[in-house]
Protein backbone atom coordinates (compact mmCIF):
# COMPACT_ATOMS: atom_id res chain seq x y z
CA UNK A 1 0.00 0.00 0.00
CA UNK A 2 1.26 3.69 -0.87
CA UNK A 3 0.82 5.81 2.02
CA UNK A 4 2.13 8.78 0.81
CA UNK A 5 -0.28 8.23 -2.48
CA UNK A 6 -3.31 7.55 0.45
CA UNK A 7 -2.21 10.87 2.31
CA UNK A 8 -1.92 13.10 -0.95
CA UNK A 9 -5.34 11.45 -2.51
CA UNK A 10 -7.41 12.25 1.16
CA UNK A 11 -5.78 15.86 1.30
CA UNK A 12 -6.52 16.76 -2.00
CA UNK A 13 -10.14 15.46 -1.87
CA UNK A 14 -10.59 17.49 1.31
CA UNK A 15 -8.67 20.87 -0.20
CA UNK A 16 -10.62 20.32 -3.26
CA UNK A 17 -14.42 20.03 -2.06
CA UNK A 18 -14.35 21.61 1.22
CA UNK A 19 -11.37 24.46 1.52
CA UNK A 20 -11.27 25.36 -1.69
CA UNK A 21 -7.33 26.15 -1.56
CA UNK A 22 -5.23 24.69 -3.92
CA UNK A 23 -2.82 22.58 -2.00
CA UNK A 24 0.34 21.26 -4.03
CA UNK A 25 1.85 18.07 -2.95
CA UNK A 26 5.83 18.01 -2.67
CA UNK A 27 7.99 14.91 -2.55
CA UNK A 28 7.72 12.79 0.34
CA UNK A 29 10.00 14.10 3.77
CA UNK A 30 12.76 12.58 4.71
CA UNK A 31 13.23 14.14 7.55
CA UNK A 32 10.90 14.38 10.57
CA UNK A 33 9.99 18.10 11.89
CA UNK A 34 9.05 17.78 15.20
CA UNK A 35 9.65 21.25 16.79
CA UNK A 36 7.05 23.80 15.81
CA UNK A 37 6.72 27.46 16.91
CA UNK A 38 3.72 29.82 16.13
CA UNK A 39 1.76 26.88 14.59
CA UNK A 40 -1.02 24.61 15.22
CA UNK A 41 -0.91 20.52 14.58
CA UNK A 42 -3.98 19.04 14.10
CA UNK A 43 -4.01 15.27 15.76
CA UNK A 44 -5.84 12.18 15.36
CA UNK A 45 -5.49 8.61 16.32
CA UNK A 46 -6.51 5.07 14.52
CA UNK A 47 -6.34 1.56 15.22
CA UNK A 48 -7.79 -1.52 13.39
CA UNK A 49 -6.05 -3.62 11.12
CA UNK A 50 -3.44 -0.19 11.13
CA UNK A 51 -2.86 1.34 14.31
CA UNK A 52 -1.62 4.77 14.09
CA UNK A 53 -1.57 8.79 14.70
CA UNK A 54 -2.14 11.52 11.74
CA UNK A 55 -0.96 14.81 12.49
CA UNK A 56 -1.22 17.76 9.95
CA UNK A 57 1.26 20.87 11.33
CA UNK A 58 0.24 24.31 9.38
CA UNK A 59 2.26 27.43 10.34
CA UNK A 60 -0.50 29.88 12.24
CA UNK A 61 -0.94 31.83 8.87
CA UNK A 62 -1.68 28.58 7.10
CA UNK A 63 -4.24 27.58 9.50
CA UNK A 64 -5.85 31.14 9.68
CA UNK A 65 -6.10 31.03 5.45
CA UNK A 66 -7.40 27.45 5.57
CA UNK A 67 -9.76 28.33 8.14
CA UNK A 68 -10.48 31.78 6.40
CA UNK A 69 -11.83 29.67 3.19
CA UNK A 70 -13.37 26.71 4.81
CA UNK A 71 -15.53 29.33 6.90
CA UNK A 72 -15.88 31.84 4.03
CA UNK A 73 -14.93 35.03 6.87
CA UNK A 74 -12.03 36.60 7.62
CA UNK A 75 -10.06 35.51 10.14
CA UNK A 76 -7.00 37.60 11.46
CA UNK A 77 -6.18 35.31 15.24
CA UNK A 78 -6.04 32.10 15.78
CA UNK A 79 -9.30 31.31 18.03
CA UNK A 80 -11.48 28.23 19.07
CA UNK A 81 -12.78 28.80 15.31
CA UNK A 82 -9.15 27.60 14.02
CA UNK A 83 -8.60 25.32 16.37
CA UNK A 84 -12.05 23.56 15.78
CA UNK A 85 -11.14 23.76 12.13
CA UNK A 86 -8.09 22.53 11.70
CA UNK A 87 -9.38 19.65 14.28
CA UNK A 88 -11.78 18.95 11.43
CA UNK A 89 -9.83 18.94 8.27
CA UNK A 90 -7.55 16.13 10.65
CA UNK A 91 -11.10 14.41 11.03
CA UNK A 92 -11.65 14.55 7.08
CA UNK A 93 -8.68 13.26 6.17
CA UNK A 94 -8.32 10.93 8.37
CA UNK A 95 -11.74 10.02 6.70
CA UNK A 96 -10.58 9.72 3.72
CA UNK A 97 -7.54 7.21 5.30
CA UNK A 98 -10.19 4.91 6.12
CA UNK A 99 -11.43 5.05 2.58
CA UNK A 100 -8.26 4.23 0.70
CA UNK A 101 -7.03 1.47 3.13
CA UNK A 102 -10.44 -0.47 2.87
CA UNK A 103 -10.38 -0.08 -0.45
CA UNK A 104 -6.59 -2.31 0.01
CA UNK A 105 -8.71 -4.48 2.60
CA UNK A 106 -7.35 -2.93 6.21
CA UNK A 107 -9.92 -1.73 8.31
CA UNK A 108 -9.26 0.83 10.67
CA UNK A 109 -11.66 2.76 13.41
CA UNK A 110 -10.85 6.68 13.91
CA UNK A 111 -10.52 8.45 17.46
CA UNK A 112 -11.51 12.11 17.69
CA UNK A 113 -9.46 15.21 16.77
CA UNK A 114 -7.04 17.38 18.77
CA UNK A 115 -5.72 20.72 17.98
CA UNK A 116 -2.22 21.28 19.94
CA UNK A 117 -0.93 24.71 19.48
CA UNK A 118 1.56 27.24 20.61
CA UNK A 119 4.42 29.48 20.26
CA UNK A 120 7.00 26.54 20.81
CA UNK A 121 5.90 22.89 21.29
CA UNK A 122 7.92 19.60 20.27
CA UNK A 123 5.69 16.30 19.06
CA UNK A 124 7.47 12.61 19.74
CA UNK A 125 5.74 9.45 18.40
CA UNK A 126 6.81 5.83 19.09
CA UNK A 127 10.54 5.51 17.97
CA UNK A 128 9.63 2.02 16.03
CA UNK A 129 6.52 3.33 14.53
CA UNK A 130 7.09 3.66 10.59
CA UNK A 131 6.56 7.18 9.34
CA UNK A 132 5.76 8.41 6.32
CA UNK A 133 5.06 12.63 5.55
CA UNK A 134 4.01 14.69 2.64
CA UNK A 135 4.51 18.82 2.38
CA UNK A 136 1.26 20.72 0.82
CA UNK A 137 2.59 23.71 -0.61
CA UNK A 138 0.09 26.77 -0.07
CA UNK A 139 -0.40 30.22 -0.91
CA UNK A 140 0.49 31.18 2.95
CA UNK A 141 3.00 28.47 3.22
CA UNK A 142 3.93 24.92 4.04
CA UNK A 143 1.27 22.29 5.66
CA UNK A 144 2.57 18.84 6.58
CA UNK A 145 0.42 15.96 6.35
CA UNK A 146 2.40 12.99 8.18
CA UNK A 147 1.31 9.49 9.45
CA UNK A 148 2.71 7.47 11.97
CA UNK A 149 1.62 3.85 12.35
CA UNK A 150 2.20 0.32 13.32
CA UNK A 151 0.71 -2.96 12.53
CA UNK A 152 0.94 -3.43 8.82
CA UNK A 153 2.71 -6.48 7.36
CA UNK B 1 -37.90 32.75 -1.44
CA UNK B 2 -37.90 33.42 2.48
CA UNK B 3 -37.13 29.47 3.62
CA UNK B 4 -35.41 28.56 6.76
CA UNK B 5 -33.16 26.11 7.64
CA UNK B 6 -32.16 24.94 10.63
CA UNK B 7 -28.19 23.65 11.19
CA UNK B 8 -27.88 21.26 14.48
CA UNK B 9 -23.99 20.59 15.16
CA UNK B 10 -22.34 20.23 18.48
CA UNK B 11 -19.49 22.39 16.94
CA UNK B 12 -19.81 26.14 16.34
CA UNK B 13 -17.29 25.92 13.71
CA UNK B 14 -19.02 22.94 11.71
CA UNK B 15 -22.15 25.21 11.78
CA UNK B 16 -20.20 27.97 10.17
CA UNK B 17 -18.50 25.54 7.51
CA UNK B 18 -22.02 24.60 6.65
CA UNK B 19 -23.46 27.99 6.28
CA UNK B 20 -20.96 28.90 4.11
CA UNK B 21 -21.76 25.81 2.10
CA UNK B 22 -25.10 26.61 1.82
CA UNK B 23 -24.24 29.92 1.03
CA UNK B 24 -22.07 29.48 -2.07
CA UNK B 25 -24.21 26.14 -3.12
CA UNK B 26 -26.62 29.23 -4.10
CA UNK B 27 -29.60 28.50 -2.08
CA UNK B 28 -31.49 31.32 -1.00
CA UNK B 29 -32.36 30.62 2.87
CA UNK B 30 -33.49 33.67 4.65
CA UNK B 31 -33.22 32.53 7.77
CA UNK B 32 -30.23 29.80 9.13
CA UNK B 33 -30.94 29.52 12.58
CA UNK B 34 -28.50 26.72 14.55
CA UNK B 35 -28.81 24.36 17.37
CA UNK B 36 -25.55 22.44 19.46
CA UNK B 37 -27.82 19.22 19.81
CA UNK B 38 -31.25 17.37 19.39
CA UNK B 39 -32.78 18.57 22.77
CA UNK B 40 -32.03 22.19 21.86
CA UNK B 41 -33.39 21.43 18.43
CA UNK B 42 -36.59 20.62 19.60
CA UNK B 43 -36.93 23.55 21.63
CA UNK B 44 -36.26 25.59 18.73
CA UNK B 45 -39.05 23.85 16.85
CA UNK B 46 -41.44 24.37 19.35
CA UNK B 47 -41.64 28.06 18.89
CA UNK B 48 -39.72 28.44 14.65
CA UNK B 49 -40.80 26.98 11.91
CA UNK B 50 -38.31 25.57 9.29
CA UNK B 51 -38.44 24.65 6.01
CA UNK B 52 -34.77 21.97 6.11
CA UNK B 53 -32.63 20.43 8.77
CA UNK B 54 -29.65 19.60 8.50
CA UNK B 55 -28.33 17.43 11.59
CA UNK B 56 -24.86 15.68 12.57
CA UNK B 57 -25.12 12.20 14.22
CA UNK B 58 -22.82 12.25 17.05
CA UNK B 59 -23.69 14.87 19.72
CA UNK B 60 -23.95 15.92 23.08
CA UNK B 61 -27.22 15.34 25.39
CA UNK B 62 -29.21 14.28 22.38
CA UNK B 63 -27.39 12.73 18.71
CA UNK B 64 -28.97 13.09 15.91
CA UNK B 65 -30.67 9.62 15.82
CA UNK B 66 -32.18 10.25 18.90
CA UNK B 67 -33.85 14.03 17.67
CA UNK B 68 -34.74 12.23 14.62
CA UNK B 69 -36.65 9.80 16.69
CA UNK B 70 -38.61 12.82 19.03
CA UNK B 71 -38.78 14.51 16.11
CA UNK B 72 -40.92 11.50 14.44
CA UNK B 73 -43.18 11.47 17.15
CA UNK B 74 -44.12 14.83 17.12
CA UNK B 75 -47.28 15.65 14.41
CA UNK B 76 -46.45 19.30 14.60
CA UNK B 77 -42.55 19.26 13.16
CA UNK B 78 -43.02 15.37 11.65
CA UNK B 79 -43.11 16.49 8.27
CA UNK B 80 -40.16 18.69 8.23
CA UNK B 81 -37.26 16.99 5.80
CA UNK B 82 -34.07 16.17 7.81
CA UNK B 83 -30.52 15.32 5.89
CA UNK B 84 -28.23 14.45 8.07
CA UNK B 85 -24.21 15.46 8.12
CA UNK B 86 -21.45 12.46 8.93
CA UNK B 87 -18.09 11.72 8.33
CA UNK B 88 -18.02 8.46 8.69
CA UNK B 89 -21.10 6.90 10.01
CA UNK B 90 -21.74 3.22 8.86
CA UNK B 91 -24.45 2.05 6.28
CA UNK B 92 -26.28 0.94 9.39
CA UNK B 93 -26.76 4.28 10.82
CA UNK B 94 -27.63 5.73 7.69
CA UNK B 95 -30.01 3.30 7.63
CA UNK B 96 -31.44 3.93 10.68
CA UNK B 97 -31.89 7.26 10.12
CA UNK B 98 -33.72 6.90 6.74
CA UNK B 99 -36.07 4.26 8.77
CA UNK B 100 -36.32 7.18 11.06
CA UNK B 101 -37.54 9.73 8.30
CA UNK B 102 -34.41 11.38 7.69
CA UNK B 103 -34.32 12.08 3.68
CA UNK B 104 -30.85 11.97 2.83
CA UNK B 105 -27.48 12.34 4.11
CA UNK B 106 -24.13 13.95 3.54
CA UNK B 107 -20.60 12.87 3.84
CA UNK B 108 -18.04 14.77 4.98
CA UNK B 109 -15.98 16.59 2.63
CA UNK B 110 -18.59 17.32 0.77
CA UNK B 111 -18.71 20.51 -1.69
CA UNK B 112 -21.03 23.33 -2.12
CA UNK B 113 -22.74 21.48 -5.18
CA UNK B 114 -23.76 18.18 -3.86
CA UNK B 115 -25.18 20.38 -0.33
CA UNK B 116 -27.34 21.93 -3.24
CA UNK B 117 -28.16 18.65 -4.58
CA UNK B 118 -29.14 17.07 -1.95
CA UNK B 119 -31.37 19.81 -0.72
CA UNK B 120 -32.30 21.14 -3.92
CA UNK B 121 -34.65 17.75 -4.24
CA UNK B 122 -36.28 18.44 -1.04
CA UNK B 123 -37.30 21.79 -1.06
CA UNK C 1 -19.68 11.26 35.46
CA UNK C 2 -18.59 8.18 36.39
CA UNK C 3 -15.69 8.01 34.07
CA UNK C 4 -13.91 10.36 36.50
CA UNK C 5 -13.69 6.85 39.01
CA UNK C 6 -12.73 4.96 36.31
CA UNK C 7 -9.55 7.87 35.94
CA UNK C 8 -8.94 7.66 39.77
CA UNK C 9 -8.69 4.18 39.96
CA UNK C 10 -6.89 3.58 36.96
CA UNK C 11 -4.49 5.77 37.68
CA UNK C 12 -3.86 5.32 41.14
CA UNK C 13 -3.21 1.91 40.60
CA UNK C 14 -0.76 1.69 37.66
CA UNK C 15 1.40 4.35 39.61
CA UNK C 16 1.43 2.36 42.22
CA UNK C 17 2.13 -0.92 40.52
CA UNK C 18 4.12 0.27 37.59
CA UNK C 19 6.44 2.94 39.30
CA UNK C 20 5.93 2.71 43.01
CA UNK C 21 4.48 6.14 43.12
CA UNK C 22 1.69 6.79 45.63
CA UNK C 23 -0.66 9.11 44.24
CA UNK C 24 -3.49 10.64 45.55
CA UNK C 25 -7.03 11.84 42.88
CA UNK C 26 -8.02 15.02 43.77
CA UNK C 27 -11.83 16.39 42.77
CA UNK C 28 -12.55 16.48 39.03
CA UNK C 29 -11.96 20.39 37.25
CA UNK C 30 -15.19 22.05 36.62
CA UNK C 31 -13.77 23.78 33.61
CA UNK C 32 -10.83 21.87 31.86
CA UNK C 33 -7.31 23.55 31.63
CA UNK C 34 -6.22 23.66 28.25
CA UNK C 35 -3.23 25.73 28.33
CA UNK C 36 0.41 24.18 29.25
CA UNK C 37 3.57 26.22 30.25
CA UNK C 38 6.71 23.76 30.01
CA UNK C 39 5.11 20.73 30.25
CA UNK C 40 5.11 17.14 28.77
CA UNK C 41 1.61 15.69 27.42
CA UNK C 42 1.27 11.99 26.91
CA UNK C 43 -1.70 10.89 24.41
CA UNK C 44 -3.13 7.97 22.96
CA UNK C 45 -6.48 7.80 20.85
CA UNK C 46 -9.75 5.38 21.45
CA UNK C 47 -11.51 3.99 19.05
CA UNK C 48 -14.38 1.86 18.39
CA UNK C 49 -17.76 1.73 20.73
CA UNK C 50 -15.93 4.95 22.40
CA UNK C 51 -14.08 7.16 20.49
CA UNK C 52 -11.91 9.39 21.73
CA UNK C 53 -8.12 10.51 23.63
CA UNK C 54 -6.68 9.90 26.91
CA UNK C 55 -3.78 12.68 27.39
CA UNK C 56 -1.45 12.87 30.77
CA UNK C 57 -0.36 16.44 31.36
CA UNK C 58 2.66 16.80 33.74
CA UNK C 59 5.34 20.03 34.55
CA UNK C 60 8.68 18.91 32.79
CA UNK C 61 10.33 18.38 36.74
CA UNK C 62 7.17 16.66 37.50
CA UNK C 63 7.45 14.25 34.39
CA UNK C 64 10.97 13.88 34.73
CA UNK C 65 10.27 12.27 38.02
CA UNK C 66 7.39 10.31 36.68
CA UNK C 67 9.71 8.98 34.08
CA UNK C 68 12.67 8.00 37.06
CA UNK C 69 10.39 6.67 38.81
CA UNK C 70 8.86 4.19 35.64
CA UNK C 71 13.04 3.81 33.75
CA UNK C 72 14.70 3.68 37.23
CA UNK C 73 16.87 5.79 36.00
CA UNK C 74 18.04 9.49 36.75
CA UNK C 75 16.31 12.03 34.19
CA UNK C 76 17.53 15.55 34.11
CA UNK C 77 15.86 16.85 31.23
CA UNK C 78 13.20 16.35 28.84
CA UNK C 79 14.59 13.87 26.57
CA UNK C 80 13.24 11.12 24.58
CA UNK C 81 13.05 8.77 27.49
CA UNK C 82 10.69 11.10 29.15
CA UNK C 83 8.41 11.33 25.87
CA UNK C 84 8.01 7.59 25.49
CA UNK C 85 7.24 7.52 28.91
CA UNK C 86 4.43 9.73 29.11
CA UNK C 87 2.69 8.05 26.08
CA UNK C 88 3.69 5.07 27.12
CA UNK C 89 1.46 6.15 30.92
CA UNK C 90 -1.17 7.66 28.31
CA UNK C 91 -1.27 4.16 26.45
CA UNK C 92 -1.59 2.17 30.58
CA UNK C 93 -3.92 4.35 31.26
CA UNK C 94 -6.08 4.27 28.45
CA UNK C 95 -5.72 0.33 28.45
CA UNK C 96 -7.30 0.43 32.15
CA UNK C 97 -10.01 2.74 31.51
CA UNK C 98 -10.95 0.86 28.31
CA UNK C 99 -11.34 -2.41 30.38
CA UNK C 100 -13.27 -0.93 32.87
CA UNK C 101 -15.35 0.99 30.03
CA UNK C 102 -16.28 -2.43 28.03
CA UNK C 103 -15.84 -6.31 28.58
CA UNK C 104 -15.28 -7.09 25.09
CA UNK C 105 -11.57 -5.90 24.57
CA UNK C 106 -12.18 -5.30 20.91
CA UNK C 107 -14.94 -2.85 21.62
CA UNK C 108 -12.29 -0.27 22.00
CA UNK C 109 -8.97 0.06 20.09
CA UNK C 110 -6.12 2.12 21.17
CA UNK C 111 -4.24 4.03 18.51
CA UNK C 112 -0.13 4.71 19.21
CA UNK C 113 0.71 7.06 21.82
CA UNK C 114 2.57 10.63 20.97
CA UNK C 115 3.79 13.36 23.00
CA UNK C 116 3.87 16.56 23.15
CA UNK C 117 5.75 19.19 25.17
CA UNK C 118 6.75 22.51 25.34
CA UNK C 119 6.98 25.93 27.05
CA UNK C 120 3.68 26.93 26.09
CA UNK C 121 0.98 25.23 24.38
CA UNK C 122 -2.55 24.16 24.03
CA UNK C 123 -4.93 21.16 23.57
CA UNK C 124 -8.56 22.03 21.91
CA UNK C 125 -10.90 19.19 21.15
CA UNK C 126 -14.08 20.19 19.37
CA UNK C 127 -17.11 20.15 21.79
CA UNK C 128 -17.39 16.26 23.10
CA UNK C 129 -19.97 14.34 24.84
CA UNK C 130 -17.96 13.40 27.64
CA UNK C 131 -15.08 15.11 29.38
CA UNK C 132 -13.32 15.01 32.01
CA UNK C 133 -10.02 16.81 33.65
CA UNK C 134 -8.36 14.77 36.98
CA UNK C 135 -5.45 16.40 39.01
CA UNK C 136 -3.49 14.39 41.25
CA UNK C 137 -1.34 14.70 43.97
CA UNK C 138 2.00 12.67 44.30
CA UNK C 139 5.41 13.58 46.37
CA UNK C 140 7.22 14.31 43.32
CA UNK C 141 4.43 17.03 42.20
CA UNK C 142 0.51 17.47 40.79
CA UNK C 143 -0.27 16.44 37.19
CA UNK C 144 -3.15 16.12 35.33
CA UNK C 145 -4.96 12.93 33.73
CA UNK C 146 -7.95 14.19 30.73
CA UNK C 147 -10.03 11.49 29.04
CA UNK C 148 -12.29 12.86 26.14
CA UNK C 149 -15.14 10.14 25.17
CA UNK C 150 -18.06 9.68 23.37
CA UNK C 151 -20.05 6.63 23.19
CA UNK C 152 -20.79 5.83 19.30
CA UNK C 153 -24.75 5.73 18.30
Amino acid sequence: MDFAQAIIEATSDVFNTMVMLEAAPGMQATEKTTAFNDAISGILGFSGDIKGMLRINCPNQVAMAITGSLLGMEVEEIDDDVRDAIGEIANMIAGGLKIYFTRHNHIIELSIPTAIGGQSYTVHSLANAEWVAVPFTLAAGVMVVELQFVGLK
Amino acid sequence: MGKKVLIIDDSSTMRKIVTRSLRQAGLDFDTILEAGDGQEALQLLAKESVDIILSDINMPNMDGIEFLRQKSANAAIKSIPVVMITTEAGADILAEAKSLGAKGSIKKPFTPEQVSEVLGGLM
Amino acid sequence: MSWETHIADATVEIFSTMLMMEVSSQPPLTERIKSHQDSVTGMVGMAGLYKGMLAIHAPSQVAMTITGNFLGLEVDSVNDDVKDAMGELANMLAGSIKAKLSDNSKDIQLSIPSAVCGDSYSLDYQPQQGSSMVPFESAGGRFLVELQLEQQT
